[in-house]
């Protein structure tokens, strides 16, 4: 009993810290907030009109959505992404700058240690999601409170994944110039096979089976965890998905689990 | 650091602190620890001296559990270090030779991390951290970003951190490098006060002559291998050499003096230092230049002298300055 409740405390204060530092770095959170605003703003608002318009002259209205909405929770999973992936600069810092060697002598065992930093990491990735809702109004999408509960946890699952994956980049990067590049090369094409912006299917009806996109890109969404991430939040916000709405979730959580597993095992080797 | 200490240990029995048997260590087939064998008594300070690369860090780290070594074995409050890890951290607080301090926090926020990963109830925490804080005279800045820390300071926090959940044993990594003397002396005098009262051990590293003098053991390392160890006394009696301090009344005396004692070392501008070893020969000297110095003195052996006697070079009172320098330039050069 006395045990496990210096092990909640040591994993409150890993978590804690994480939050801590994350209020104080305003870069990110300006990124946190800029983001969303420019995609929204501009490409959104830009691409509006053209998301319902013609199709080889025809006008159908392919999609019951206008493309802010169809928008809104791609963005969402976009800010998650970065901060996430993010976090892999936090835990390069404590290696390098020798922080970490405070923890790994406590008597903390690790698997604890990682989960209160992933914990921590997830959280605030969560907020950086949520500040996304803020603009929910302005994207045309009506919220009850109880979607708003369900996307927020699968928000933190799918930040809680994002977030080990973090760790298992930087056990594998050695500098922060180096991470700097990865994170670009790593985070933009991830969210651009994930139909984000364009549905998968540009007809979705079977009358313009005509347009279709290339196989490889058909493949590369299909791939794409990323892609059933954005589809379950969509399944939630906008009530619209491309796949069976389980699926969405089952891999959210499976990235879960099997990143978590796979940064534990980084983390012990060190 | 002078205190006396209890003749006999006031524990139940005289147990052994930190035990390590045939230590073994190696970077990429370099032997960088070779074999070392150590016995700490609980209660007592133990100091390590050795040059840079000794090893005296990768032998901290492996009683820390950081690192695994490479042979023979190692238990510190009884726990193995590799097999028993969890048991040997919770006996151990550390202080490492380079700042393992989160910069973005305050000092109290630190210090609140740290209790709170080593399972501290609140209040206790918070009536440790303030005590502590207090020990290093901090407390105007407990709620001051560490950044903004000088190296003295955050090297002050580091050991008040160490301290914070009372350890049985306590690595210090050179702890004091970068302290103003009476900030060394108060922690001392609160160490040796911890020693007496909780029977804390003491591991130190450190480079200044002054505190070895005062730890109970002093053991000397280099190249990894123990080539020494005994209390100040003991290895200055058995190791060190006296000299004869001398300053010649003039220029001709001097180059007399060198003349016939070839072994003389120029001290300062007009002194010569000659090894006084030899009984007969220094009576010899002092007979034969009497007349001709104006000032004769004799130098105690020193753990200066008996270190170099040992390992053929002189433990230079390294340019501390720069190491610090060194360090603030690492950091800020790996900022974002
Ligand atoms: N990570 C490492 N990789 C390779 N070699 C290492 C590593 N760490 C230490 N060494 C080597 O091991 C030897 C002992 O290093 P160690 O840090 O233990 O010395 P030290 O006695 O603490 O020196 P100092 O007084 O400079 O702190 C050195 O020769 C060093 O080059
Ligand atoms: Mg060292």
């Amino acid at each position: 009993m006395n045990t496990f409740v210096m092990a909640l405390r040591g994993l409150y204060g890993v978590w804690l810290r994480e939050i801590t530092r994350a209020t104080r770095d305003r870069a990110q959170l300006i990124g946190g907030i800029s983001r969303p605003l420019i995609w929204l703003l501009i490409l959104g608002v830009g691409l509006n009109p053209y998301f319902r318009g013609e199709v080889y002259g025809e006008v159908r209205y392919v999609i019951p959505y206008t493309y802010l909405q169809f928008l809104f929770p791609a963005v969402i999973v976009l800010n998650i992404m970065y901060t996430s992936i993010q976090f892999a600069v936090s835990v390069i810092w404590d290696r390098e700058f020798g922080f970490l060697r405070e923890v790994l002598v406590s008597p903390m065992p690790r698997w604890l240690i990682l989960l209160g930093k992933v914990l921590g990491g997830a959280t605030v990735a969560m907020l950086h999601g949520g500040l996304v809702l803020i603009l929910a109004r302005f994207a045309d999408v009506t919220l009850s409170l109880e979607q708003t509960a369900v996307a927020l946890v699968l928000m933190f699952v799918l930040a809680f994944g994002l977030t080990s994956f973090g760790v298992i980049l930087a056990a594998r990067v050695r500098s922060f110039e180096g991470f700097g590049v990865f994170s670009n090369t790593v985070i933009l094409p991830l969210y651009f096979t994930s139909s984000s912006v364009f549905p998968l299917d540009p007809a979705l009806t079977r009358a313009q089976q005509a347009v279709t996109y290339p196989e490889w890109l058909v493949f590369l969404v299909q791939i794409n965890p990323i892609t059933y991430a954005v589809d379950a939040l969509r399944g939630v916000l906008i009530n619209f998905n491309q796949f069976p709405p389980l699926w969405g979730p089952l891999v959210i959580v499976a990235m879960a689990v099997v990143f978590f597993i796979i940064a534990l095992i980084d983390f012990n080797r060190q | 650091m002078t205190s006396p200490l209890p003749e006999a240990p006031q524990g139940p029995l005289p147990a052994i602190a930190i035990s390590v048997e045939k230590l073994s260590a190696a970077y990429g087939g370099r032997t960088v620890l070779d074999e070392v064998t150590l016995q700490i008594p609980r209660g007592t300070s133990f100091a390590l001296l050795g040059p840079n690369g000794a090893g005296k860090t990768t032998l901290l780290n492996i009683l820390s559990t950081l690192r695994r070594p490479d042979g023979g074995s190692a238990s510190v409050a009884g726990a193995d270090v590799v097999r028993q890890q969890t048991l040997a951290r919770r006996s151990l607080g550390v202080v490492f030779q380079d700042s393992s301090l989160d910069d973005r926090l305050s000092a109290w926020e630190n210090l609140e991390f740290h209790g709170l990963v080593y399972g501290m109830a609140p209040k206790l925490r918070r009536e440790r951290s303030a005590a502590v804080l207090a020990l290093v005279e901090l407390e105007d800045w407990r709620d001051d970003i560490v950044r903004s820390f000088s190296g003295g300071m955050r090297r002050r926090l580091e050991i008040a951190r160490a301290l914070l959940h009372e350890p049985q044993i306590l690595f210090l990594d050179e702890p004091t490098v970068g302290l103003d003397a009476q900030t060394r002396l108060r922690i001392w005098r609160y160490l040796d006060e911890m020693r007496r009262e909780r029977q804390l051990t003491v591991l130190t590293t450190t480079h200044y002559i002054e505190e070895v003098e005062s730890a109970d053991t002093v053991c000397i390392i280099d190249h990894g291998r123990i080539i020494a160890e005994g209390s100040p006394e003991v290895l200055k009696s058995r190791h060190g050499s006296r000299w004869l301090h001398v300053v010649p009344r003039d220029q001709a005396a001097l180059d007399a003096i060198r003349a016939q004692r070839p072994d003389a070392q120029l001290l300062g501008q007009h002194g010569l230092a000659l090894p006084a070893d030899d009984g007969a020969m220094t009576d010899a000297f002092l007979t034969a230049f009497r007349d001709r110095l104006t000032e004769v003195r004799f130098q105690d052996p020193t753990l200066e002298s008996v270190f170099l006697s040992l390992t053929g070079r002189q433990l230079r009172d390294r340019a501390d300055g720069d190491r610090d320098a060194e360090r603030a330039a690492g950091r800020r050069g790996g900022r974002r």
